[in-house]
């Protein structure tokens, strides 16, 4: 069983990636929650998901500068966007900070399930 | 879709972007119908929750959502997958504020870049707009007979 973070200051779309990651055919993943970029970094040093999703967008620390911290301090934790911003810019922004994938919102389990793939 | 010039935005790009985002998080067994009627009437028979996101960069604009209490909730709800329990403002506020977000992310990849999103900023009531803001596309639409509409302005000053 691998651990799971998901990370977005909003309640709402955390419970909506919990529920795709289910219908994906990610159940039973132990999932821990984080409400901001600061609180993602503090609970990745503290808890070692095996995968990080995040917001981008999210106020005390956003996503990029979250997986930004990440990476300076040596954590290679795979790391994954899921935001409602789906440009070509940010996908090159996110991809040159080391994320895996971004998902774009809204979304189907069927991207979930296509994004993850090979990545638990 | 394709990045155009601001001053192009057609409403039925706003409009696709909207019910794609109904359709993913609420279904499409009760459509989003565009309306084509006096929907401030329908506004002014109910409470109202509103929510906005501003643009900044390579675009200045904002983008808003209006809906009914009655689509709030039901918004709410099925996003939270909540039946019978009591809703909270914080519920709602949470729901609509994420509404805005994701087609206010849609619609800022239609614009020139780069740019930022603003956190969204939610309301219970109306939204009025500052005079140097000009409305660039409106989509009005009922879902179950209660008004939702949809506002992309852009910000001249």
């Amino acid at each position: 069983m691998s651990k799971i973070l998901v990370a977005d200051d909003s309640r709402v779309m955390r419970q909506i990636v919990v529920r795709t990651l289910r219908q994906a055919g990610y159940a039973g993943h132990d999932i821990i929650e984080a409400e901001n970029g600061r609180d993602a970094l503090d609970k990745t040093h503290s808890e070692h998901p095996d995968l990080i999703l995040s917001d981008w967008n999210m106020p005390e620390m956003n996503g990029i500068d979250c997986l930004a911290a990440l990476r300076a301090s040596g954590n290679t934790t795979p790391f994954g966007f899921v935001t409602s911003e789906g440009s070509d810019d940010m996908r090159a922004r996110a991809d040159a900070a080391g994320a895996l994938f971004l998902i774009a919102k809204p979304f189907t389990p069927e991207t979930f399930a296509e994004s993850l793939a090979g990545v638990l | 879709m394709t990045v155009m010039d601001a001053a192009n935005l057609e409403v039925t790009d706003l409009q696709a972007i909207a019910e794609q985002v109904w359709t993913s998080y609420l279904g499409d067994t009760e459509p989003l119908l565009p309306s084509f009627g006096p929907l401030d009437d329908a506004f002014a028979q109910g409470m109202v929750w509103s929510a906005a996101v501003s643009v900044h960069g390579g675009w200045l604009g904002t983008v808003t959502v209006e809906v009914a209490s009655t689509v709030a909730e039901q918004l709410t709800r099925t996003m939270l997958a909540l039946e019978a329990t009591a809703l909270t403002d914080a519920d709602i506020a949470d729901a609509v504020g994420e509404l805005v977000n994701m087609i206010g992310g849609n619609v800022k990849s239609l614009m020139p870049g780069p740019s930022t999103l603003t956190l969204p900023v939610v309301a219970a009531g109306r939204t009025a707009s500052p005079s140097a803001a000009a409305e660039l596309a409106r989509f009005d639409a009922t879902y179950a007979g209660r008004p939702v509409r949809v506002t992309v302005r852009a910000d001249h000053r």
